[in-house]
């Protein structure tokens, strides 16, 4: 009851978001708006239900007008900030990658939460012969979107140092989209085996969105590096250094910044800087994402 | 007695059929039709649990209020983007016709012009036009503009030259120049035809801007695209249940525009009478409504730095990527992206034709049409379940919704078709079957072939985009690079899609010579 | 018995009376031709015997099927059966043959109310009986064309086509409604000949329409005048007069053509059936 009134809430926020988004071209040049987006990889509309109180959090602190402009499309957010559209941006690692080189280096990361920085990916599957990564050989299989780092790049990295080419021993790759539509698609029988990140799997599972009877995780990667939130690099260094205090000094303690951060699913923001992610940079061209 | 006599024609049919097998086997194989796996019960579960979500359709207030001005946004989009084809269209139309020249001419560069804005899908330029300008109506508006802009045009240039060419050369062998000529010697003639073709483009494009939706285009079909990913039965039904009653509403609408188009006008001084004056008053206000609605700040697209980033951004996909690896790839999606095409196709030809057959038409009717108002992207999102992920599912999608256009054409086809022979052999005492396939189908034929054809051109373009949803071929391909910002590689596989959407044109045409 | 008509009317919908207490009967063999103005009702006659329409009052049997009967209220609505039909065959004044079919198919399907359905399909594919196709052709000189498309040829190459399919039929009541309307004088007279000469050979009952009232009168034993749906007369051709045919055609007023000397039928001079269907079988082969 309370979620399907909750996904209307975020439905109606979306439509709010999508006019102010619309709205946002014109308002351009505005100083005193602050533009930010995420990568979409969970259902959009989770995604502005989790950004609300954050949002109003970062109102306060920049005294700017915050703006969320949702995107359907991880490609899209790196080519808003390479383009100026938007201002800050909460980026998988594999995309910050993406980020930094369309940006030509100027993209600075600058926090991400306690759990960022060990991060693991859930192979998941609903049939019971799949056991381990090698009985994926024939088997159709979903990734998250194709430039998702944990639901796609840092995977198939370790599939491919496990021996398994994604392209060559799978019957079918899917891309799903999102980490919440990979699950879909494993318990629907779309995909006889998917993959996500652990952190969306776990909230899944906490919220029973997910038959853990049915749907059963059978692989788990080795940690990396991956979510943070990125500016433009030619943003204001006063702004920048407002919003990076900002998110550090979250404080769980604090009831309405413990909501932000229960959202977030952050324990704590820690920063962060631009050589955390260059082992993703090598996996990526290691495994063929990066030209 | 003499040595048995044998049919001369044995042979080469012989021939032909061995010919389109081994042509069809590989398609079928590359398919991957596996007609077992609709009835696999696992799946049958899934599809059911899924379907059986359908009911009842979501109806929550918010919901709805979304739902509605999702609608408003489709039906601005189709419009908007329908106003900028027809910009576009009646320059390029103009240039690229033959009709009302001195000389002859071929005009291979308005018309090269053209078969590129008509042989890439709009959802190709959707998707394309979303990274550029962001994600939002202005990209569905502009990919719509500029496919329907290449499609207008063509159809406009051909209009023009089939009709009497006589008034026009007389004015201007009396020294009118080229527009007014055609203004006062070919428009007159062609005025009814460029105007029913334009409302029933209009009408395509409604369907179009939905299924656009899908890439982040905005309207139902991102609201769509949403909750299939999602699974979410109840808000998937509510939103097809809208989009077939806007179809049903935009054919409503048509056909109305277009019978009105028959009425001949009153005997007046000014050719206008109230409805016309109405419908010269709601046209222009629904467009302005339509970008207004749609908030499309277009100096923000004309801006320098708008040009810039487009500027990069096109750059990027020079030069194509032609290493014999990717090519390799490329030329496999292609493969399977034809066979997707050409099963698909078939499949519908075979089921659209039993539909047809059946008398009386009408609750056979009713099936075809809610076949043919869903759209092929969301089929795919449940024929996906029913098979699984791959080609076939994208085969079967494209089947499931050219089964319903080419039902109803078939059923016209059959109609119009002499019943005198069939009805002979039947009074003969031929056995139930016969009389239609000696009687009728000879007759119906090379319609019936034409039609196929003709669909399989739209069909080739809609499996070219069908891999964004998993279903294989080069539109997965597309997604991929296009996502990892592989503009290269995506390049060349653009340029596949164009290349293979020409090729089919010319085979079809062939074909169409051949048989009929 | 062929068939018996008794009170026979057929009423349209619309309140058109084509056909209004018909009595005709004919024996097994017999051979009739039904003369008389335009829209007299003889089509509609022929429609009835081939069972493609039903009357609307009067009782009917064709081959000893009781078909209809009983007045208006109680016609029976029993179907005719796929047995009885094949039985019957139509030449009809249009052939009733889609333009791309082959002329080899269009004459074999006239035995697909014999064959099983298999067969009918099979020979969709590749024909099954091409010699006897092309028999029933030669006997029409239309052997070369065979492998033809039908839309190729003539119209009155595609009329005999049609016949060519009711002589390979070969059924018990042949039906002509116009059968050589597109011919030649001179290949018509030779057409309803042959006719007449394979309905005889097969003991085979004859009813063909005809405009030429010569043709009618010089191959026809029994003629049947038809006039605004009624029997006019039903005598043999040797007592057909010219008043009677004036009166029959009155109402064109136009000159009629003295038939006072025209050929009147008369026993042919081979009576032998046998003989006959012998030679006809060796055409065949």
């Amino acid at each position: 009851m309370s979620l399907s009134a909750l996904r209307r809430l975020a439905l109606k926020g979306a439509l709010a978001c999508a006019l102010a988004a619309s709205l946002s071209f014109t308002a351009h040049a505005q100083e005193n708006v602050l533009r930010v987006s995420a990568i979409p990889d969970e259902a959009p509309t989770e995604l502005q239900r989790k950004f609300a109180p954050l949002g109003k959090y970062l109102e306060a602190q920049t005294g700017m007008k915050v703006v969320f402009v949702p995107v359907t499309d991880y490609a899209a957010v790196v080519e808003a900030l390479a383009t100026k559209k938007i201002d800050l941006a909460w980026l998988g690692g594999f995309t910050f990658v993406q980020a930094k080189i369309r940006t030509n280096g100027t993209a600075i990361p600058i926090v991400q939460r306690e759990e960022d920085a060990k991060f693991t990916s859930k192979f998941i599957t609903a049939d019971p012969a799949i056991k381990s990564l090698n009985d994926l050989k024939g088997k159709t299989f979903a990734f998250g979107a194709p430039s998702s780092t944990s639901g796609s790049l840092m995977p198939r990295y370790f599939l491919l140092q496990a021996g398994i080419n994604p392209e060559k021993d799978f019957k079918n790759v899917a891309f799903s989209g999102a980490h919440d539509a990979t699950v879909a698609f494993v318990a629907a029988g779309k995909a006889d085996a998917g993959v996500l990140n652990a952190s969306v799997w776990e909230k899944l599972v906490e919220a029973k969105k997910v038959d853990t009877d049915k749907v059963r995780v059978f692989a788990t990667t080795p940690p990396y590096f991956d979510y943070n939130w990125t500016v433009r690099g030619d943003l204001d260094p006063a702004l920048v250094k407002k919003l990076t205090d900002a998110f550090l000094k979250l404080d769980p303690k604090n009831p309405e910044q413990a909501e932000i951060m229960q959202l977030q699913r952050a324990s704590k923001f820690i920063p962060t800087k631009k050589e955390n992610y260059e082992s993703i940079e090598k996996a990526a061209q290691a495994a063929g994402l990066l030209k | 007695m003499a040595a048995r006599p044998h049919d001369p024609a044995a042979r080469s049919r012989l021939i032909g059929t061995l010919t389109a097998l081994v042509v069809l086997w590989p398609l079928f194989q590359a398919a991957e039709v596996r007609p077992g796996a609709l009835f696999d019960p696992a799946n049958l579960k899934v599809i059911g649990n899924f379907l059986g979500g359908f009911l009842p359709p979501e109806t929550g207030r918010e919901f709805l209020g979304y739902l509605g001005t999702a609608t408003l946004e489709t039906l601005a989009i189709a419009t908007a983007g329908m106003a900028l084809a027809f910009c576009l269209a009646v320059p390029l139309g103009y240039l690229a016709s033959g009709a009302a020249r001195e000389r002859p001419t071929l005009n291979p560069l308005t018309r090269g012009l053209l078969t590129i804005l008509r042989g890439i899908p709009e959802l190709v330029w959707a998707l394309v036009f979303v990274r550029v300008f962001g994600l939002g109506p202005a990209a569905g508006v502009l990919a719509l503009g500029l496919t329907y802009g290449g499609m207008l045009a063509k159809v406009y240039a051909e209009i023009l030259e089939s009709v009497d060419p006589a008034p026009a050369q007389a004015l201007r062998r009396s020294g009118a120049g080229r527009p007014l000529a055609i203004l006062y010697g070919l428009l007159p003639q062609a005025s009814k035809e460029l105007a029913s073709y334009t409302v029933y483009r209009w009408e395509c494009a409604i369907r179009a801007s939905v299924v656009m939706g899908f890439v982040g285009a905005g309207g139902l079909g991102q609201l769509m695209d949403q909750a299939m990913k999602m699974l979410n039965g109840g808000e998937a039904a509510s939103i097809l249940l809208t989009f077939m009653m806007l179809v049903l509403a935009a054919d409503a609408l048509s056909g109305l525009l277009r019978k009105g188009l028959d009425t001949p006008p009153a005997p007046r001084a000014t050719p206008f009478g109230w409805r016309s004056a109405l419908l010269a008053l709601a046209l222009p206000l629904a467009i302005l409504a339509s970008f207004r609605g749609l908030n499309i700040d277009f100096t923000a697209l004309f801006s320098t730095d708008a040009a810039r980033s487009i500027g990069e951004f096109l750059g990027g996909f020079f030069p194509p990527d032609l290493s014999a690896e990717w090519l390799r790839k490329v030329g496999k999606g292609l493969w399977e992206t034809l066979a997707i095409s050409i099963v698909g196709t078939l499949l519908a030809a075979v089921a659209g034709l039993l539909l047809a057959l059946p008398r009386p038409h009408a609750p056979f009717g009713v099936l075809l049409n809610a076949l043919r108002s869903v759209p092929e992207l969301v089929w795919a999102t449940i024929t996906a379940l029913a098979v699984g992920l791959g080609p076939f599912a994208g085969a079967l999608a494209l089947a499931l919704h050219t089964t319903g256009v080419l039902g109803r054409l078939y059923a016209e086809a059959l109609d119009n078709t002499p019943p005198t022979p069939a009805r002979a052999l039947k009074l003969a005492g031929a056995p139930a079957g016969l009389p239609f396939l000696y009687g009728t189908l000879p007759a119906a034929l090379p319609q019936l072939i034409a039609y196929t054809l003709y669909r399989w051109e739209m069909n080739i373009r809609m499996a070219a985009i069908l891999g964004f949803v998993g279903a294989g071929g080069l539109g997965q391909l597309l997604y991929f690079e296009l996502s990892l910002f592989h503009y290269a590689q995506a390049s060349t596989v653009i340029a596949a899609m164009l290349l293979l959407s020409i090729a089919v044109d010319q085979a079809s045409a062939w074909l169409r010579r051949r048989l009929g | 018995m062929s068939f018996v008509l008794d009170g026979v009317g057929l009423t349209h919908a619309n309140g058109f009376v084509a056909l209004e207490g018909i009595a005709l009967r004919a024996e097994r063999g017999e051979r009739i031709a039904l003369i008389g103005p335009s829209g007299a009702g003889k089509t509609t006659l022929l429609s009835l015997l081939g069972t493609a329409v039903r009357p609307t009052a009067g009782s009917a049997s064709v081959l000893d099927f009781g078909l209809f009967s009983g007045s208006t209220a109680t016609i029976a609505q029993t179907a005719p059966s796929r047995a009885l039909r094949a039985r019957i065959g139509t030449v009809h004044q249009s052939p009733p043959i889609p333009g791309r079919q082959r002329v080899v198919t269009a004459v074999l399907a006239g035995r697909l109310g014999r064959w099983p359905a298999w067969k009918g399909l099979l020979s969709l594919i590749y024909p099954q009986d091409i010699a006897g196709a092309q028999a029933a052709l030669a006997r029409l000189d239309l052997a070369d064309k065979c492998f033809e498309r039908c839309d190729r040829l003539s119209g009155g190459q595609l009329q005999r086509v049609g016949i060519a399919r009711v002589l390979y039929q070969q059924p018990d009541l042949m039906l002509a409604d116009e059968p050589v309307s597109a011919l030649d004088p001179a290949l018509a007279q030779s057409t309803v000949r042959l006719l007449a000469a394979d309905a005889e050979a097969r003991g085979a009952t004859l009813v063909a329409s005809l405009h030429a009232v010569d043709l009618a009168l010089a191959n026809f034993p029994r003629i049947v005048g038809i006039k605004n749906g009624r029997i006019a007369f039903d005598r043999p051709a040797a007592k057909v007069d010219d008043a009677l045919l004036h009166d029959l055609y009155a109402s064109e007023g136009q000159d009629l053509p003295m038939l006072a000397n025209a050929t009147r039928f008369a026993p042919a001079a081979n009576p032998n059936p046998a003989a006959n269907d012998a030679a006809s079988r060796a055409a065949c082969c």
